[in-house]
């Protein structure tokens, strides 16, 4: 934990931090682009995921769906990055000391993996890329689950108890 | 009945006496109201940039809009039930604070323009060219972003 201690205390004398801290409308105007970026990601995935399962733009290639929406996820993915710096800026002390925010970077980085593999998969069972092959269907379900896990642990941060010992 | 009336015999349910108690409860709401929230953001702004012009979203304007608004319908569905839970947790202040007043005023105003839309400006859709489906999708963008940050700021000045 010490790392994360110097970093954050590294971090609590940037200007950076010293930028966020200093406007009073700052923070819940990034929170505002971190809920957009949020959004971006949920339809993106649910467009790719939902294709494999079948349910939506049934006519098209899995993979040309999953051409259109991935930069869309990346993209919004890096929004999510930098205005999570920023809140983290915003309070140094607070998010990285507590379990939860690391839980949801985890289930982040699984669920983008899961819908950027929707692609490549459909080309690997060679379906013709319109019907889907059933390991696609439960992946689908399954990260669409836990990108609603990133959003409900993105929310918990905001109650979860911090580590014991951690900065104040 | 006044609002203030009515505020505080919401203050004073099981409900509100529950979710004032129990974080665990209000979090969760908070969450699925945010889960909502994003999927009425994402699909809606796929429809109006598509009625823009730009966009990812395939097809033509009315098709991605018989597609999109399905899911629309579902996390507003979701938006409105975890919303109305969440309005136990502290009717008093919702009922005097500005923010939640202009979330409201912007999503009666957004109800409007998606009436006015499905009522003069839908039909123009086949018209190539046509610069009302245009606006009409600018508008609702426009009233979305005020919603989402007219909801953020209530959190802040409760």
């Amino acid at each position: 934990m010490s790392l994360l201690v110097d970093f954050a205390a590294w971090l609590g004398t940037t200007s950076l931090s010293a930028l966020v801290i200093g406007h009073d409308w700052l923070v819940p105007a990034i929170q505002v682009v971190h809920i957009l970026a949020v959004a971006g990601v949920l339809i993106a995935s649910l467009h790719i995921h939902l294709r494999a399962l079948n349910l939506l733009e049934r006519d098209v290639a899995q993979e040309q769906v999953a051409a259109r929406f991935l930069p869309i996820l990346w993209g919004a993915l890096g929004v999510l990055a930098i205005t999570g710096l920023l809140l983290i800026a915003s309070e140094p002390t607070r998010a990285m000391f507590r379990t939860i925010f690391w839980v949801k970077l985890v289930l982040a980085s699984a669920a983008s993996l899961g819908t950027w593999a929707q692609g490549p998969l459909a080309l690997r069972f060679n379906t013709g890329g319109v019907a889907a092959a059933p390991a696609q269907r439960a992946l689908a379900v399954a990260t669409l689950l836990v990108w609603l896990a990133v959003i409900y642990a993105g929310r918990w941060i905001a109650y979860a108890d911090a580590w014991a010992g951690a900065p104040a | 009945m006044s609002l203030q009336s009515v505020a505080l015999w919401l203050s004073e349910t099981p409900l509100a006496l529950e979710l004032a108690d129990s974080n665990w409860l209000f979090g969760t709401v908070e969450a699925l109201h945010v889960a909502a929230l994003t999927l009425v953001i994402g699909s809606i702004a796929l429809v109006d940039l598509r009625l823009i012009g730009v966009g990812p979203a395939r097809g033509t304007a009315q098709e991605v809009l018989e597609r999109l608004v399905p899911f629309t319908l579902v996390g507003f569905g979701f938006a409105l039930a975890s919303g109305s839970v969440l309005l136990f947790a502290n009717p008093i202040g919702y009922s005097e604070n500005f923010w939640f007043a202009a979330k409201f005023s912007l999503l009666a105003l957004a109800g409007i323009n998606a009436l006015v839309f499905h009522l003069f400006a839908q039909r123009k859709l086949a018209e190539p060219g046509s610069v009302i489906p245009r606006i009409s999708g600018a508008i609702s963008l426009s009233l979305w972003l005020g919603i989402v940050i007219a909801g953020r700021w209530i959190g802040y000045t409760l």
